[in-house]
């Protein structure tokens, strides 16, 4: 587990802008959904999280504003931008790449 | 419990300066920490499993302060930088004021020695000194900077709310002061030419007339 979690670690950006292409979101949701996908073998730490979310935000990939919610506490939520897109296609693409490679080298012929 | 989660993040932020972004991170990280809290136990998790399962989940936030600290580090270097330029600005100003007192000082002195091209001489420095004090007036107000504007405190973003009225302030500073020069140079020049004294003063007042409707025309501007 530790290991694929290091593993998965270099890829905490695109992760979090595949859970903003289709909706803006919240942290816990956004964390929420990693979760869920992976049948809760993942989910990123807080601040993991917030350091990616802040790394993005000054690259320009995603915007965040607070949503207004009518019972209960505000929430801040972020919504990809257009810049963010594109870097999350260019990665996504980068990924691709680097998974047939790393398949091709690691794997040997008698399975 | 949820108070709990709150004064834990509370300790985190302890040492943390409470800039706006620390402030609202801070917020964030309760939020979402209570809906995680919340969720854990309307999914059969006792109160005390839950807490510490989300308190867990928060890991190593120390690197993430640090940035904060960084930011703020670097919006104090800018802030201070404006205080250079603000007190670079004041020396402008002052000098041209200055000049403009000065002004008729070379011809009040030649006359008074008797040179005999007092005005020759006297009357053309005047108009460079006024030329050059107006010249630096609008330097400064063309290279003053507004770059205050990344500020990060919660005070700093009260005065950039407050800001916006100050420049049409200074604005309507910078037209007055260009005004009255422009008054001055002509008493000046209308005087000299048609050395009629005794009316000229009248320059004076229709100044006044057209700095109050210059203020009629911001008010009016402001109003929109």
């Amino acid at each position: 587990m530790s290991i694929a979690s290091d593993l998965i670690r270099g890829h905490t950006d695109t992760i979090i802008l595949a859970r903003l292409i289709d909706s803006d979101n919240y942290g816990y949701e956004i964390n929420k959904s990693i979760q869920q996908r992976t049948d809760g073998r993942y989910e990123l730490k807080e601040a993991t999280l917030y350091t990616a979310f802040r790394r993005l935000e000054q690259a320009g990939c995603i915007s965040s504003y607070w949503g207004d919610e009518q019972t209960g506490a505000r929430r801040r939520y972020y919504k990809i931008t257009d810049t963010g897109r594109s870097t999350y296609s260019t990665l996504l693409t980068d990924w691709k790449a680097a998974k047939e490679m790393i398949d091709k080298l690691i794997e040997t012929e008698d399975r | 419990m949820e108070d709990n989660i709150r004064r834990y993040v509370d300790d985190l932020f302890s040492e943390a300066t409470p800039t706006r972004k620390a402030v609202e991170l801070k917020e964030e990280m309760i939020q979402n920490l209570n809906d995680k809290y919340r969720d854990l136990v309307s999914g059969g998790k006792t109160n005390e499993a839950a807490y510490n399962i989300t308190i867990a989940g928060i890991g190593d936030i120390s690197s993430l302060l640090a940035e904060l600290e960084k930011d703020m580090e670097n919006n104090r270097q800018t802030r201070q930088d404006t205080d250079a330029s603000r007190q670079k600005s004041a020396m402008l100003t002052a000098l041209a004021v200055m000049m403009y007192i000065l002004c008729v000082l070379p011809l009040i002195v030649l006359n008074f020695i008797g040179f005999s091209f007092a005005s020759q001489i006297g009357v053309p420095l005047m108009f460079i000194m006024i030329a050059g004090a107006t010249g630096l007036l609008v330097y400064n107000s063309m290279t003053k900077s507004n770059s205050a504007n990344n500020s990060d405190t919660m005070v700093e973003e009260f005065r950039e709310w407050q800001s916006d009225d100050r420049d049409r302030k200074a604005l309507r500073k910078a037209v007055s002061s260009a005004l009255w020069s422009i008054i001055l140079a002509l008493y000046f020049i209308i005087s000299f030419t048609t050395f009629a004294w005794h009316i000229t003063w009248i320059i004076f007042i229709i100044g006044a007339v057209i700095e109050s409707l210059i203020n009629v025309l911001f008010t009016v501007k402001k109003r929109r």
